[in-house]
């Protein structure tokens, strides 16, 4: 089955919503492709039903967004599995929930595919009950199950407030909160905040929350171990500046750590979008204009996807790129210069509150170079080839010349099923560690991260056959 | 910056040019060894790592021109012998695995060139046995119901290319060799009786150079003046999740390009020489996914239980054609002292033509004769050499 739009928008999460429903109301027909069973995307998550009885909605504006667009008829296709790029470089491809592949064709594509959390291995990583954040806010928010009784919440970065409240809303003891940097104190890099009263609000409201259970919020603090038997049982805590050194052990019964997030790429790259890697972050970022359009024309990337920003930036956003090919349409809905004009000043105004919000973090370039360089030998780095730090180091200092690529060709660590999703930050951090510095003259990979190949994620044979089949042939 | 001295500088830190300088320095000789990049990662990494010891005179979808089967046997015959001394040579493991392979027909043209393979085969002291649909599925019952002949060859089998070229470059390392990673070859021009070489910010003279640089083999020659005729292409190979040992041996087609084989991780690893996209030369290839279609959907007729597996990853990599599919291996006549190598089936070769190029370097005779395999079949006029940067 072929579907061919205007518009074909990749992933439902806040901004694939909101570029949809700007491009479904001035009358445009879009697709909107969802990997997940409901829309929604990681922040728009959908509480299960008993949740929704019991508790209410944590998000209802997320409700709201997804039942508005679903009345101005974007076609939905949730549980597609987006995979590849077709031959003319422009044609996706998709796996249904029941394995039918779909090929999916718009004059327009708008990729949202969101970010990943960004994990960092330590001995005792691959323990039961050890979570990333994002999982723990998942099972507390959407179906009101803590992940453990007694759970420490670590890492860096603004999420971990939010996760540590739902935790304690869904009943778990919180026994702290562990943030790799110094954000919460008085600092003169934190009075443009000022500007962003909203925000402060949010935060302030976390903190209160968090000081009303007496969750301990400690900073400069990293997770350096975590030992247990069939689950998890102790963390250690190490201070960020010598994370090689434990400081103090806690009896947990669950641990959610992780390092923010970092941009999911990969459809962008297959579709050939020119990617960099970001000054602050260091991660691999499509180049994107304030409309999110790329090197690539007619394809716009949003959202996380574009460089991680928050919910009320992918929004933006989102509503941007709606806006440009609304033009490009010569749409007359199209937005007039002025809400162009307020847009924009919107989405500048966001992406300094992210550069604001990033400076009170420490950043993820330097995290990585920290917690790579004190990471144990013997840890298990990629779990899907059971691959150590110490194969990675070896493999990049003494056959791949720094090259992360051939860091992984040579230890095969980003081999495995999840393609260096989980390791693909640490592999990278390593490998820079391990590195020489680099030789006068000599041309080397410049963007930190994998290679983006098809299929994005494991798919069936038989699901290739039947596309093949579709084709008209046996291949 | 003053010139450095050496013997031989080889350019190009693939799987023959960690061969040529295990075998070189190993003979004594002061060995410089050049990669644009890191080593091992264009045709050397993406290779499937068969050792193709049985005829392959099968065409890769898009191959113009058969090779040449009955000249290629007796090569096949010597780099399979070679291949048994490889590990220890090297003093590490290369996944090397000979539990033999089967080539497959399933038209009655097909097995009538199965039969006359066979005789080839027989010619040139390389044992194979033909067997027809039901006995290839009483020696494999994994091969599915279109299979009408097979032949077996005990010989067959296959190394890991992601050990093989490090294991050479670290075997030639350790007996002398000199390797300069990510160091691109500016310039090759003569000097005296020998050659200079410009790679970064390094000048080498010596009165051997070696041109093993695979896609880029022409370009380099250029560099030095030599117009070659090649005709590089890429090709793409695809990879299943790992599965229990299920399948021990190679499994090739004869018919259209097709092998398929499990590795030593457990993944499935199913290749023939489908085309990619088109060929990067500066960064990866592009897949095709007609190609993956066409070449997964084979793997799955002749081997059904393919069907039920999941596909994890596909990549393309260079493969260095030449126009008449045979390998060029020689120095370049006019050019003394300039070595080429490559050819498609450079990996089965490798360990092989090693040893050729330090006998050719030496001037003295070769384990086999390559006096056809030269380069002057290829030899046109030159292009006038264009800086590197500019040339890519």
């Amino acid at each position: 089955m072929t579907a061919s739009r205007d518009v074909l928008v990749v992933g439902g999460g806040p901004a694939g919503l909101s570029a949809a429903a700007r491009l479904a109301a001035a009358g445009l027909g879009v697709t909107l492709v969802d990997e997940q069973p409901e829309l929604g995307g990681q922040y728009y998550r959908r509480p299960s039903p008993a949740v929704l009885r019991e508790h209410g909605d944590h998000r209802p504006e997320g409700g709201r967004l997804i039942a508005h667009v679903r009345s101005l008829g974007v076609d939905c296709l949730t549980g597609h599995l987006v995979w590849g790029v077709d031959d003319d470089g422009r044609t996706l491809l998709a796996t249904g929930p029941d394995g039918t592949p779909v090929r999916l064709r718009a004059r327009h594509v708008i990729v949202a595919t969101g970010a990943y959390e960004r994990t960092h291995p330590f001995p005792g990583w691959q323990l039961p009950g050890v979570t990333t954040p994002g999982f723990a806010q998942h099972l507390a928010a959407a179906d009101g199950t803590p992940p453990g009784r007694r759970v420490l919440v670590a890492g860096s970065g603004p999420f971990l407030l939010p996760v540590a409240c739902s935790l304690l809303a869904a009943g778990a003891d919180v026994v702290g909160v562990a943030e790799a940097g110094h954000p919460y104190r008085p600092s003169l890099r934190a009075a443009p905040a000022l500007r962003h009263p909203a925000r402060l609000r949010e935060l302030a409201g976390y903190v209160a929350r968090l000081a009303r259970a007496r969750v301990p919020l400690w900073q400069g603090r990293v997770v350096n171990g975590a030992a247990g038997g069939d689950r998890v049982t102790s963390v250690t805590l190490a201070a960020t500046v010598d994370p090689g050194r434990p400081l103090r052990t806690l009896d947990v019964d669950a641990l959610c750590v992780g390092y923010g997030f970092r941009p999911q790429t990969e459809l962008a790259r297959l579709l050939g979008c020119e990617i960099s890697a970001d000054a602050v972050t260091g991660d691999a970022e499509p180049v994107t204009d304030a409309f999110g359009r790329t090197s690539r024309p007619g394809v716009y990337v949003v959202g996380e996807a574009a460089g991680v920003g928050g919910v009320h930036r992918a929004r933006v956003r989102g509503a941007m790129a709606a806006a440009h090919i609304l033009l490009r349409e010569g749409s007359p809905a199209a937005p007039g210069p002025r809400e162009i004009a307020r847009l924009a000043a919107q989405g500048r105004a966001l992406t300094r509150f992210t550069a604001m919000s990033d400076a009170l973090y420490p950043s993820p370039a330097r995290l990585q170079e920290v917690l790579a360089a004190t990471l144990d030998d013997d840890t298990i780095v990629c779990r899907c080839e059971a691959v150590t730090a110490a194969a990675v180091r070896s493999a990049a200092a003494e056959r791949a010349g720094g090259d992360l690529n051939a860091a992984k060709s040579w230890s095969r660590a980003g081999m495995g099923p999840c393609q260096g999703r989980f390791c693909g930050f640490a592999v990278a951090g390593l490998v820079r560690d391990a590195a020489e510095a680099p030789p006068a003259g000599g041309a080397r990979c410049g963007v930190p991260v994998f290679p983006a190949r098809q299929p994005v994620r494991p798919v069936p044979v038989e699901t290739l056959l039947a596309l093949g089949e579709q084709d008209g042939g046996d291949g | 910056m003053s010139a450095q001295t050496a013997d031989v500088v080889v350019i190009g830190a693939g799987v023959l040019g960690g061969a040529a300088a295990f075998h070189l320095a190993l003979g004594g000789h002061r060995v410089i060894v050049l990669d644009r990049g890191a080593p091992g990662r264009e045709g050397s990494g993406t290779t499937a790592g068969n050792l193709h010891v049985q005829a392959v005179h099968t065409r890769r979808p898009g191959q113009e021109v058969p090779l040449d089967s009955a000249r290629f046997l007796p090569l096949q015959r010597a780099a399979s012998d070679r291949w048994n001394s490889v590990e220890a040579e090297l003093e590490a493991s290369v996944e090397l695995r000979r539990s033999g392979g089967f080539t497959i027909a399933e038209t009655p043209e097909q097995r009538a060139e199965l039969i006359a393979k066979h005789a080839w085969e027989e010619r040139a002291g390389i044992r194979t046995e033909v067997l027809d649909g039901d006995g290839a599925r009483a020696a494999l019952p994994l091969l599915g119901p279109t299979v009408t002949a097979a032949t077996w060859c005990p010989l067959d089998g296959y190394a890991n290319p992601l050990l093989t070229t490090p294991a050479y470059l670290a075997a030639a390392v350790r007996h002398g060799a000199r390797l300069h990673p990510f160091c691109p070859v500016r310039a090759v021009e003569r000097s005296g009786s020998g050659w200079r070489v410009t790679a970064g910010d390094l000048t080498v003279e010596a009165p051997h150079v070696v041109d093993v640089a695979g896609p880029w083999l022409g370009e380099i020659a250029a560099l030095a003046g030599i117009g070659l005729r090649m005709t590089p292409v890429a090709i793409q190979m695809h990879v299943t999740v790992r599965l229990p040992e299920t399948l021990r041996y190679l499994v090739q087609h004869i018919g259209e390009g097709l092998s398929v084989k499990q590795v030593t991780a457990g993944n499935l690893l199913i290749g023939g020489g489908w085309p990619a996209l088109r060929l990067d030369p500066d960064g990866r290839s592009p897949v095709s996914l007609s190609s993956v279609l066409g070449n997964v959907a084979q793997a799955a007729r002749v081997l059904p239980f393919v069907r039920d597996l999941r596909l994890l990853r596909t990549w393309a990599g260079p493969l260095a054609a030449t126009p008449d599919e045979m390998p060029v291996i020689g120095e370049v006549p006019g050019a003394p002292g300039f070595l080429v190598a490559g050819g498609t089936y450079a990996f089965t070769f490798a360990p092989l033509w090693g040893e050729t190029l330090r006998c050719l370097v030496e001037g003295k005779p070769a384990p086999v004769d390559v006096r056809d395999l030269g380069p002057d079949r290829l030899l046109e006029p030159a292009a006038p050499a264009a800086p590197y940067e500019e040339a890519r």
